[in-house]
């Protein structure tokens, strides 16, 4: 702590002037101001079942089975009929893989 | 019954207690404000949005607080960063900046009595923004050398000079 000196009149003037601020209806704006969060087990039960119900219909839904071997030559001449496949199943798993990582907590 | 600090901070933490939280808050709002009303240099409004903006950074961010230090000393650190945001948007009150003193009050202020109060706030106006904030941490709010400079986010030593020329400067300025 930094003890202010008794007789020194400026600590003396600035200690007078710390003077009490009425609340006002202060503290009352702050609490009707704070933002309405769902708890945060709520969130995480509502991501979970939708990563879950996602990753179920990716699994029965995508051609995983037909999907068409990929070469050089399809990435370098893009053969969309071939890569339409390969761009939905990408686009699913990327979606739940996102929706994972929204899982992680983060400082605002 | 008075609950503590940090047992408020563990109700809020465990149940999103707005009431444990709005008992901080009325704990904490004066010096907080009144801190940030110097800050302002006197504009009212700016501190009570800035205050406000603390309080609710606060709760956004309750978790983040370690109990390391006071929870005083905590919401000090959150208002010195609603200032420098609120710099950065407005361009001016900056913390960093080494402030012009404005032309009505670099003449040394009579101190006779009930011109003091008076005298005092327009001294505080003297200072840099860095000196004003460390004088009234320390002078006034009671916060150690090392509490106000990492509430500041400044070197201790850089915290001392700030505190020793600021009182000069207000002693100077005050005729003390």
């Amino acid at each position: 702590m930094n003890v202010p000196e008794e007789n020194d009149p400026l600590d003396a003037l600035l200690r007078e002037q710390n003077v009490y601020v009425n609340d006002a209806g202060f503290a009352a704006r702050v609490i009707q101001a704070l933002p309405r969060r769902r708890r945060t087990w709520v969130r995480l039960v509502i991501l979970m079942t939708a990563i879950a119900i996602s990753s179920v219909l990716a699994v029965l839904w995508l051609p995983w089975k037909n999907l068409p071997p990929l070469d050089a030559s399809d990435l370098t001449a893009p053969n969309f009929p071939m890569l339409l496949p390969w761009i939905l199943v990408i686009s699913v798993v990327g979606s739940v893989v996102w929706s994972l990582f929204s899982l992680i907590p983060k400082e605002d | 019954m008075s609950f503590s600090d940090a047992d408020l901070i563990a109700r809020v933490l465990a149940h999103e207690d707005s009431h444990a939280f709005a008992e901080l808050v009325r704990r904490y709002q004066s010096p907080v404000r009144a801190f940030l009303l110097r800050m302002t240099r006197g504009d009212a409004h700016l501190a009570d949005d800035l205050a406000q903006e603390t309080f609710l950074k606060a709760w956004r961010k309750l978790s983040t607080f370690r109990g390391t230090a006071k929870f005083s000393t905590w919401l000090f650190g959150v208002a010195c960063n609603e200032i420098r945001g609120a710099a950065r948007k407005r361009k001016e009150l900056s913390l960093e900046e080494m402030d012009a003193p404005p032309p009505e009050a670099t003449s040394p202020a009579a101190s006779t009595g009930s011109h003091l109060r008076l005298d005092l706030t327009e001294a505080l106006k003297v200072l840099s923004s860095n000196e004003r904030a460390a004088v009234l941490l320390c002078c006034q709010n009671g916060l150690s050398h090392e509490e106000a400079a990492q509430v500041l986010d400044c070197p201790l030593g850089t915290l001392k000079t700030n505190v020793l020329r600021g009182r000069e400067k207000l002693k100077r300025q005050l005729s003390l």
